[in-house]
């Protein structure tokens, strides 16, 4: 089965919807506080309660010890979003649970012992919820989770108490960004509750025009509030991009568009940022019917020519070796 | 170098403003800094504002400390995480302020496991119903239906206050 960036609709200004529910085990130390031993065992708990169950998730999740994975195929995962920067970082006595399509990839030893991620590609939060939910409440039932009536699930960081729950959208926003109308925006989705940020995460920088956008608030609401909260904002967000599109549109944007088109197709040499800017106006080009071209293929081209996923597939190259294989993979995916 | 705010603790941060050309400096401890509002999302800095300066009240060899991990106020402060889940219940007076600062309430109103107790998983469903009804009801503008609930809700909110 193929992951989620083989199968974006790139006519949309959503590109994917994920859920990460935190969850730590009962009368063990918080994720940073743990010795190596009480990480192994805490792995072993949560292998042994998915892999030796006689239920589907044995055969749909598979265990991965992070000690057995090269470096480069680690920082890979985290350009496909599969696991987040922290984890790939410091992937020692860590473990994750992941599903074929890698939809599914239940992180095990982060800050909290256990993430519950689902990433889908669209809007599809409620969905991706459900399943979330469900491995949750599966494990809830074999391991026994540091819960208080009051505060809810326990975490080791106060901002994720209570259900736990991040739910997050990646969005395509060039020109709420080039209108600088962005920053505006992500001011006032935090006085409610919601914040923005770039591609991979906490602190990191925008590129492309991508931005995420999560919920803050974990305690006091409900799952089912913040997913509606969240879907909420996210459809006028979508909805400002869109009306901000066909004001631009007109020549002097197909111009940009199609430029970079064309130095997409030709190009030898292409480094990693000036890809993923000129992906964007690609992508720009594609939702707004500029040019025509398979829809999958921006996404495509931008998680795979990320530096780490040139190399999972030639093997080990220095930086100009990339900008040329990066270049050439570009051009063989637009013929 | 002290703080150019209180004077009295060293300054750890330096800041440096340029507004419409003009630069402007300053040097801030912990404290301070937070309380000028920068820094707002890290935990270290917003519970520095809320219960100004830590560094001596919460370091004292006497300081409270977690049964379970060992754990400090100060410690958590510090590091901006918790040690373990019963350093909720240890600081939860203590971590109080912050947690309302950055929820919209302190009281979990999501799912629950399957394992805890059933006397929370009546309330709680219950609760969550009604809840859930009562929004229903506000946004069909059925607001006679709405006040009934809105009354049983806090109706089982004061007997859960009264038998805390």
């Amino acid at each position: 089965m193929s992951s989620w960036y083989t199968q974006c609709d790139n006519n949309d200004v959503i590109i994917t919807s994920r859920i990460r529910l935190a969850r730590n085990l009962s009368g063990v130390p918080f994720g940073t506080r743990l010795t190596d031993e009480q990480k192994k065992q805490i792995n072993e708990r949560v292998r042994e309660a998915i892999c030796d169950s006689n239920t589907p998730y044995a055969k749909t999740l598979k265990y991965i010890d992070m000690n057995d994975v090269p470096e480069n195929e680690c920082y890979a995962m985290m350009e496909r979003h599969i696991i987040s920067p922290e984890f790939a970082q410091n992937k020692e006595n860590k473990a994750i649970l992941i599903s074929d399509d890698e939809s599914i990839c239940v992180m095990i030893g982060e800050e909290d012992h256990i993430r519950i991620q689902v990433l889908h590609s669209g809007l599809d939060l409620h969905k991706a919820y459900d399943i979330a939910e469900r491995i949750d409440t599966f494990l809830g039932e074999k391991l026994n989770f540091a819960f208080s009536e009051k505060l809810g699930y326990l975490t080791e960081c106060p901002t994720n108490l209570g259900t736990g729950l991040r739910a997050s959208v990646m969005l395509h926003l060039p020109l709420l960004e080039s209108t600088r109308e962005i920053s505006a925006i992500a001011d006032s989705v935090s006085k409610i509750g919601f914040t923005v940020r770039g591609i991979y995460g906490e602190s990191s920088e925008s590129q492309a025009s991508l931005y995420q956008l999560s919920n803050q608030i974990t305690l006091g609401i409900s799952e089912k509030d913040a997913l509606k909260n969240l879907e909420a904002i996210t459809t006028q967000i979508i909805d400002k991009e869109l009306s901000l599109r066909e004001t631009a549109r007109g020549v002097a944007l197909e111009d940009k568009v199609c430029r970079a088109y064309g130095i997409l197709k030709n190009a030898r040499i292409i480094s990693s940022k000036e890809m993923m800017n000129l992906v964007s106006m690609i992508k720009l080009g594609v939702g707004m019917g500029i040019i025509n071209i398979d829809n999958t293929l921006p996404m495509r081209i931008l998680i795979e020519c990320q530096p780490n996923m040139l190399m999972r597939k030639y093997g080990s190259l220095d930086a100009h070796e990339r900008d040329v294989k990066r270049a050439q993979t570009i051009r063989t995916l637009l013929e | 170098m002290k703080c150019e705010n209180c004077g009295v603790n060293n300054a750890t941060t330096h800041i440096k403003k340029v507004i419409n050309g003009v630069v402007t400096e300053q040097y801030l401890c912990q404290s301070c800094y937070a309380k000028k509002g920068y820094g707002a999302n890290s935990l270290a800095g917003m519970l520095a504002s809320v219960f100004g300066d830590t560094t001596n009240e919460f370091l004292s060899p006497t300081a409270k400390k977690c049964d379970e991990c060992g754990c400090t106020f100060s410690d958590i402060v510090n590091f901006g995480k918790v040690g373990c889940s019963k350093c909720y219940e240890t600081f939860y007076d203590e971590l109080l302020p912050y947690l309302k600062r950055i929820h919209s309430s302190i009281t979990h109103v999501g799912k629950i496991p399957n394992r805890a107790p059933l006397s929370i998983l009546d309330t709680k469903n219950e609760l969550e119903t009604l809840r859930s009804r009562l929004n229903d009801a506000v946004l069909k503008e059925e607001f006679e239906v709405a006040a009934e609930l809105r009354d049983k809700i806090r109706e089982i909110e004061r007997k859960e206050d009264e038998n805390e």
